[in-house]
């Protein structure tokens, strides 16, 4: 080989190894890109059990009918779900005892004056195994998505403006159910504030305590997913975020999607956007 | 060609550093009945058997909290006192107790761990050692907390209130352990600052935490500053376990119940 | 066997050991079967008056921790050198009681410890 022509391989290589690594990297920082269809985003899929013998099979569990209907802070403060699918460790006997999905779904509590369907009922008559249970069966649903979501707002970026909807007064979210949530003294609302990027070239984020704790309360975010409420002692990226983690707890799977850059990063370029 | 390598390692290590962090997701929350489990298992599988599984609650509405924890001598923490078979035998830790002898309630305390054990016995084993096994119990939760007063989170049940109410009666004294007889002098009740604007204060009560632990339980191991503001700790040392964590995240009322210590006028 | 007779101190030293080896296992034997053993072969303490004693100081000197906000500094010092000189005395114990015992001693020494820091602290 001659002298000019031993650098070829190496730049080749080094080229690939930088492509390699920047798509990682890309893997890593940058928010994967929600599902095509809006009536997609929020659905969980609960198989913790679904391959032991007898088990009905898989869960799938969508975010869209029950937000419209109820506050985050009721299931997921009071009741108590987890934020990660197949966490919460729901099973037929806590369902059963009143705890988890059977906190509503008991056959018997009224929500806006119809009885909620009980979940995992004993009595074969009462049996709707496969509304939940759902996983390659076909289930015909009561409510259909795009029926339902039809006059409502739509997002700037992707899927529905929740925000906004209520605001409307189309849906109307219920925050207190009898018997599983305990009314306290309120806590002051806290003020929106503006969070400075570690890097230069990243915009800050504006965010709004307003609109979280509306439907959050306090406890929802405090004090697991943000332990502290002083501003500087938690450190996170969109590394975290992308991975599940702080904001990414809510923004990554059900709430507005993190590639929707400028609804929290406002000044932020629109090529910014995945 | 050093610069490169070094610069590559650093980010991978940033990148694990990250993806071990603890913080930020919301995680099951344990049911009112699993709500102070403590599974011990420093000897148990070693000796084929199923790890221990302690209920708080049971244990909670017959005794105060000092008398397990200062008196008899656990530690705070799952598998730091070091249970062993012959500890029990001899009457200490769970055999202070469960000893085949101790009347509770008019209730005769099955014995824990012995030597001799026959095919009989192995049920009285599976009491304690049930992790993974279903296992029935003397008490059912529902029973023992339909007629309690009702609080959120943890156990779901006011144990402060249902000691008012004389629903349940701790007692504060194990004969043979107990040399404390005598009551405690009140001590002052505080309040701390959050020091984060609009966060309510805290009212620190010293009575309502003297009533169960005694002085000896929090000092000066988890809380050693003699001086009022001399010990700084946040919510993230409190959720990690520390200063008021050591109870607070996994036995008494947990973190997610601000109201309770962010409470400005004291709660009643 | 020429040599054996011979050597003459060979036989009696011979005869000696054997007296030495047979006398002291016997005097082992007999010091075996005094000491006290409980049905795990564990050496319990001994049954002396002091065995009784460590534990009367004990639950006399922690049954007072309730009171140690009334407590002088001179009575908490007091308190504090005592848990000090239990402290001996317990990690003579056998495993189970010093392990049980030194928790609830550290515990009590480090209640006074505090309280008489606390106190100086105050004076401050």
């Amino acid at each position: 080989m001659k002298r000019n022509e031993r650098g070829y391989p190496l730049f080749t290589l080094g080229c690939a190894v930088l492509m390699l690594f920047g798509s990682a990297a890309a893997q890593i920082f940058l928010p994967p890109a929600p599902p095509k269809q809006p009536s997609e985003y929020g659905k969980v899929v609960l198989d913790n059990y679904a391959s032991k013998p007898g088990s009905p099979g898989a869960v799938v569990f969508d975010h869209w009918l029950h937000r419209s209907k109820f506050t985050c802070r009721l299931c997921h403060v009071d009741i108590g779900f987890a934020m990660l699918a197949k966490a919460t460790g729901i099973t037929a006997e806590s369902n059963g005892q009143g705890f988890h999905c059977g906190a509503c779904h008991d056959g018997k509590r009224l929500v806006k004056g119809k009885p909620v369907f009980a979940a995992c009922s004993s009595s074969p008559a009462d049996a709707q195994c496969n509304r939940c249970h759902s996983v390659g069966k076909y289930a015909a649903r009561k409510y259909e998505y795009n029926t339902f979501t039809a006059k409502f707002p739509k997002a700037m970026m992707y899927g529905i403006d929740w925000q906004a909807a209520e605001a409307k007064g189309m849906i109307k979210p219920i925050d207190v159910m009898e018997g599983v949530t305990f009314r306290k003294a309120q806590i002051q609302g806290r003020e929106d504030f503006g969070i400075t990027a570690g890097v230069p070239w990243v915009h800050p984020v504006y965010f709004s305590h307003d609109k979280h704790s509306i439907w959050n309360g306090c406890e929802l975010c405090h004090p697991e997913i943000f332990p502290t409420a002083k501003k500087s002692d938690v450190q996170y990226t969109m590394y975290s975020n992308v991975h599940g983690r702080h904001c990414g707890a809510c923004h990554l799977r059900v709430a507005f999607p993190l590639n929707s850059c400028q609804q929290c990063h406002p000044r932020a370029p629109m090529w910014a956007q995945q | 060609m050093n610069a490169k390598r070094f610069a590559i390692l650093a980010l991978l290590l940033v990148f694990c550093g990250l993806s071990l962090a603890q913080t930020g997701t919301k995680k099951k929350r344990p049911l009112p009945y699993e709500f102070g489990r403590v599974v011990l298992n420093n000897y148990s599988e070693k000796s084929d058997l199923s790890p221990v599984v302690f209920e708080h609650w049971i244990h909670r509405s017959k005794f105060t909290c000092r008398v397990c924890h200062v008196d008899i001598g656990f530690a705070m923490k799952a598998g730091q006192t070091g249970i062993r078979a012959v500890d029990n035998e001899r009457g200490y830790y769970c055999g202070a107790c469960h000893n085949g002898k101790m009347m509770v309630d008019e209730k005769r305390v099955f014995a824990a761990c012995s030597r001799r054990v026959n095919y009989e016995d192995q049920k009285r084993c599976d009491r304690c050692h049930s992790l993974g096994k279903k296992v029935p119990s003397d008490f059912d939760f529902f029973t023992f907390s339909q007629p309690l007063p009702k609080e959120r989170f943890g156990n779901g049940i006011d144990w402060e209130k249902s000691e008012e109410m004389g629903l349940i009666k701790p007692a504060a004294y194990l004969d043979g352990f107990t040399s404390n007889k005598r009551s405690l002098a009140a001590q002052k009740d505080f309040y701390l600052n959050p020091k984060v604007e609009g966060m309510p204060d805290i009212i620190f009560s010293h009575k309502k935490h003297t009533v169960w632990n005694g002085c000896e339980l929090c000092h000066p191991e988890i809380f050693m500053g003699v001086k009022k503001g001399s010990s700084h700790y946040t919510m993230v040392d409190i959720s990690e376990g520390k200063s008021c964590g050591a109870c607070h995240v996994n036995v008494a009322f947990p973190l997610t119940d601000c109201q309770r210590c962010h409470s400005k006028p004291v709660q009643p | 066997m020429t040599v054996w007779r011979t050597f003459k101190w060979i036989r009696v030293a011979t005869l000696l050991v054997v007296a030495i080896s047979m006398g002291s296992v016997c005097a082992v034997g007999q010091g075996a079967k005094k000491s006290t053993v409980d049905q795990d072969g564990q050496q319990v303490a001994q049954r002396s008056t002091s065995a009784h004693e460590w534990q009367k100081e004990f639950d006399q000197v922690c049954s007072t921790t309730q009171e140690a906000m009334s407590f002088s500094e001179n009575e908490l010092a007091k308190f504090v050198q005592r848990c000090d000189a239990l402290l001996p005395q317990i990690e003579k114990l056998d495993e189970t009681r010093k392990k049980v015992y030194l928790g609830r001693l550290r515990m009590c020494r480090g209640l006074y410890a505090y309280v008489l820091e606390s106190k100086r602290n105050e004076k401050k």
